[in-house]
């Protein structure tokens, strides 16, 4: 255990160098007056700080373009990763290749996808969110939820009804060519674990009406906002 | 109101152990003993005085053969003086603390 401390002070002292700063290797010299395990510890944790705060004197008088150019390298060498890690499983951009979710997100547009938030807020009535099409699997698909477990949807007249109440859907297009509901079949409950989902280009899209509600398993992520086009 | 410098009670700990005995050169291993400070908080205190020439250190050959020089300190003359004026000034603190009493109303 001593010998471990000490390794562990001597590699934060001297690093790679023959000699560390003089205040490092002052804490190192009094090492082997301390008496027992738990005090050499002690000593070398202590000694950690203090080589610490040794180093940080010594890198603030350095040339300010020296540090700036050190502050800019570690920011790219931990950045990288960091970014990829973030994108990879937490935050990433889409771009919107058709036009089933027009107007909210016009064909060509871009999107930011949250694949971690909905995870921990639950899905809800109204999210946009990103599944593997259930006939192409590779493929993903954005669509919007409207009916969660327990709710009864169909369409009558153009306009989708949940549980007997026809929806307002303030995100339609006002061109009723576009925002009109149709071919939902009969009524559907959506059974447990499972999402009804609708695109908001109603005319075009392909959702739960061919489908049928998706699997909430499946659910990849969710839109969090629209990147592009500016508006 | 802003902070008087040097007057923690880690460093005024620091400055009584150096004080005692003003002349000597002190280890870094005996401060720690004597002041109950641990080796992260009394080094970075011991940079602090020396960077200010409050402290003058020194390394001193080792006793046995074989173990590296000791780094060892002392108080300048003017770390001597500042060590004084903030002890005294803690000590009066201490006292008005004590001696305060809420008037009647």
């Amino acid at each position: 255990m001593r010998r471990a401390a000490r390794a562990v002070l001597v590699v934060a002292v001297r690093g790679r160098r023959e000699r560390g700063g003089p205040w490092g290797e002052a804490v190192l010299a009094e090492f082997d007056r301390t008496n027992g395990r738990w005090e050499a510890l002690r000593w070398a944790a202590g000694g950690l700080r203090a080589v610490w705060h040794e180093r940080r004197a010594r890198v603030s008088g350095l040339p300010r373009a020296v540090r700036v150019q050190r502050a800019v390298a570690i920011t790219a060498v931990l950045g990288l990763p960091a970014s990829l890690v973030i994108n990879q499983f937490a935050l990433t951009g889409r771009y919107m290749p058709t036009t089933a979710m027009a107007p909210t997100v016009p064909v060509a547009g871009r999107f930011l996808l949250d694949k971690v938030g909905f995870r921990v807020t639950g899905i809800e009535r109204g999210d946009i969110i990103e599944f593997p099409i259930p006939d192409v699997p590779d493929d993903h698909t954005l669509k919007r939820v409207v009916g969660l477990p327990g709710d009864t949807i169909e369409c009558r007249d153009g306009r989708v009804y949940r549980d007997g109440t026809a929806l307002d859907e303030p995100y339609l297009a006002g061109d009723p060519q576009i925002s009109r509901t149709v071919d939902c079949g009969g009524p559907v409950t959506v059974p447990a674990g499972e999402l009804y989902v609708l695109g908001d280009h109603r005319t075009v899209s392909r959702d739960s009406r061919q489908w049928g509600p998706i699997p909430q398993r499946s659910v990849y992520g969710r839109l969090l906002t629209v990147i592009w086009p500016l508006r | 109101m802003p902070r008087t410098s040097h007057s923690s009670p880690q460093t005024l700990r620091l400055f009584a152990a150096l004080l005692g005995d003003p002349a000597r050169w002190r280890y870094g291993y005996d401060l720690s003993r004597e002041t109950g400070l641990a080796s992260g908080t009394l080094y970075p205190i011991l940079m602090r005085l020396s960077a200010q020439r409050l402290l003058d250190t020194d390394w001193e050959p080792s006793d046995e053969p074989g173990r590296p020089p000791r780094h060892t300190y002392r108080l300048t003359a003017d770390g001597m003086a500042l060590a004084q004026d903030r002890l005294a000034a803690a000590a009066r603190k201490a006292r008005g603390a004590a001696a305060f009493t809420p008037r009647e109303a």
